[in-house]
């Protein structure tokens, strides 16, 4: 059944492209990048998903009513749903494109590998996998050498007889800028979220560059062009964060929620929403140095 | 802590368990390669080669004492002067003692590839064919490299040394044939498709047979190359992944769809055909004072006679068989995947004999 949905079709469309471009190296970066494409709604949707509630949770109103409640987590959450409907926000919004696209990513990776068949029981099952429209004769042997690599063993360039996992190094450096400028910015939550997105700025490049130095060449590949093209994917919709990679760049100037100075002292109007409220906006200088509003009680 | 984080945070643990999981060691899959001698059947199968006691099924000894899950060996070992040659898809090939698989001769570590296939021997040189494209001759007393030859796709065949000449079968649809004392190539003989199966050489014609995954089988002339006979286009022949077999004047193989197909071997004209029932990768394998069997894919193994090709009888092995069996006096071993075991041993007459695993 998966392999029926998810990873003959893969294989086949990336076998396609093989013979089109003669090229293994090639197609994966062409099979790659149309894969991204494919996805591109349910991405956009989760980073819409994902920038509508960081706008909500950076709204004054509402970090102000959960400061309110948060010895009370039923109203909190009451409160919570009321203003995601109001918004029209799905809880479920940000992660469940993510959910959608684990999938493809896995059926992408194992496509990938049973191309790479290296054993003549490899071959045998990739030959299975082949639609009869495809030639397997056009097919097979596949050419899997790609500029210094071969896609079917770890790479490694040999640089005055050191072997430098030059790939394994661009997919750390790809997926530290990938996630620097993917990076949300912080949330009122007392930096734990900050310290959190941190923390996994550093492990994911590790972690990927590991992959990527035990993978064979052509996953490798796979993961550099994935970064370079999600990369691109957010510099194209204006959503990079470049500042924070460069932080000589300035950051775009961007439109901060209004500080709320709340005049209504009522501590005992738990169930209305702090009204009347009396709207100062900053000023430009003012706004640059504050991240968190000041209530003034 | 934000809820997003932990989110992300348990995907990003969830995904990197699995592809770590997946990165740990060597991801290829094959199966046990196998060689029989006169008192031991040695195995080679992920992060170790067995030997084994060919009466008992007890295992004697085994090549490695620290296993890695980086060092994994799928090519049947050669076995030749009381020494075993064995490569492994760390990209390294040994020679070891044939009594104490840990007795350590040397360590060739020039291929930038796997080994996949059998090693063969030429005088005093070991033939090793390597993924990495190259076929290596290393000098087998000292372990140093006296020549290479550098091809344009992996090899993943054992090669076949006759006179001075080396016969591969490559994947780019074609036959090398190599000088043994230099890896000059020769010639080469064109095929319609990937060439997997071994070829088979024929001293009587001086023939070589091989077919391939292109619907083909074809013979040619050692000597000049030139091809005697094709066989395949305009046939419903299926992709040829075994050794064929000679019965006598009857070249035999198996295509994949199962079909046996019995030709004569100096004109390629048809003798007559059976269907064995199944898919067939490993291919049919002569039975001396018998006849022939044919391994299905599904683990059934057909037996047929000499004479008439009459079936005999079929014993059922639990498992996939990918590789071909060994015959060998009365004895059969076959090499399975998905099996209780990786090796079951029968005689010819279809009695189970021992069985080998690995905990």
């Amino acid at each position: 059944m998966w392999d029926a949905i998810i990873i003959q079709p893969f294989t086949n469309l990336l076998l396609l492209i093989t013979m089109l471009v003669k090229n293994f190296g090639f197609a994966i970066i062409i099979f790659t990048i149309l894969i991204k494409l494919l996805t591109y709604p349910l991405t956009a949707k989760q980073l819409k998903s994902s920038k509508e509630m960081q706008d909500l949770q950076s709204d004054p109103q509402y970090i102000k009513m959960m400061d309110k409640y948060k010895d009370n987590k039923e109203k909190a959450a009451e409160y919570q749903m009321k203003k995601y409907q109001e918004k029209g926000i799905s809880p479920l919004g940000s992660c469940l494109p993510t959910i959608i696209q684990f999938p493809i990513i896995i059926g992408l990776y194992q496509a990938i590998m049973r191309v790479m068949a290296s054993t003549p029981l490899e071959l045998v099952k990739l030959e299975r996998l082949v639609y009869p429209f495809l030639d397997i004769n056009k097919i097979l042997p596949i050419q899997n050498r790609f500029l210094w690599m071969d896609l079917g063993q770890p790479e490694r360039l040999n640089i005055f007889g050191f072997a430098v996992p030059v790939l394994a190094i661009l997919v750390v450096l790809t997926t530290f800028i990938q996630s620097k400028v993917m990076q949300p910015p912080a949330t009122n939550d007392g930096g734990q979220a900050a310290a959190m997105n941190n923390s996994m700025t550093m492990m994911m490049p590790i972690m990927m560059g590991f992959m990527a130095y035990q993978f064979s060449a052509g996953l490798a590949l796979y993961f550099l062009i994935s970064n370079l093209t999600t990369i691109g994917q957010y510099a194209a919709m204006g959503r990079a964060d470049w500042s924070a990679l460069f932080p000589w760049i300035k950051k775009k100037e961007v439109k901060k929620p209004e500080v709320v100075v709340d005049l209504d002292d009522d501590e005992d109007d738990e169930d209305d929403e702090p009204e009347p409220v009396k709207v100062v906006k900053p000023s430009a200088r003012a706004s640059a140095k504050q991240h968190r509003p000041k209530m003034k009680r | 802590m934000n809820k997003k984080a932990i989110r992300l945070l348990i995907l990003l643990i969830i995904a990197g368990t699995i592809m770590t999981g997946c990165a740990a060691g060597v991801r290829a899959e094959s199966t046990p390669g196998t060689t029989v001698t006169d008192d031991s059947v040695y195995l080679a199968y992920l992060t170790n080669l067995y030997q084994i006691d060919r009466v008992t099924g007890a295992k004697k000894s085994d090549a490695v004492e620290k296993v890695s899950a980086n060092v994994v060996m799928y090519a049947p070992p050669l076995v030749a002067d009381g020494y075993v040659y064995y490569g492994d898809l760390a990209n390294k090939f040994h020679k070891v003692s044939a009594d104490n698989l840990r007795g350590h001769s040397w360590t060739f570590e020039g291929a930038k590839g796997w080994y996949q296939g059998k090693a063969a021997i030429a005088d005093d040189l070991i033939i090793a064919p390597s993924t990495d494209r190259d076929i290596y001759a290393i000098n087998k007393d000292t372990g140093e490299l006296v020549w290479n030859y550098a091809g344009d796709f992996a090899f993943i065949s054992e090669p076949i040394v006759v006179g001075d000449k080396i016969i591969v079968s490559a994947q780019d649809h074609h036959v090398l044939v190599l000088d043994s004392k230099t890896g000059e190539e020769i010639y080469r003989v064109e095929m319609v498709g990937a060439v997997l199966a071994s070829p088979l050489y024929d001293p009587e014609s001086d023939s070589v047979f091989v077919g391939s995954l292109g619907h083909d089988m074809i013979s040619f002339d050692l000597e000049t190359g030139k091809v005697n006979w094709t066989y395949g286009e305009g046939k419903e022949l299926d992709s040829i992944w075994g050794t064929p077999i000679l019965n006598g004047n009857e070249l035999i193989f198996v295509d994949k769809s199962g079909m046996i197909i019995a030709l004569d071997k100096n004109t390629g004209e048809d003798l007559w055909q059976n269907n064995a029932g199944g898919e067939v990768i490993a291919g049919a394998v002569l039975v001396e004072g018998e006849g022939f069997l044919v391994a299905l894919e599904n683990g059934t193994i057909n037996f047929y006679a000499a004479d008439n090709h009459a079936p005999l009888r079929s014993i059922t092995v639990p498992g996939n068989i990918y590789s071909k069996p060994i015959v060998d006096g009365d004895q059969i071993f076959v090499p399975v995947i998905n099996g209780d075991a990786l090796l079951y041993t029968y005689s010819t007459t279809g009695v189970p004999g021992w069985t080998f695993t690995v905990n």
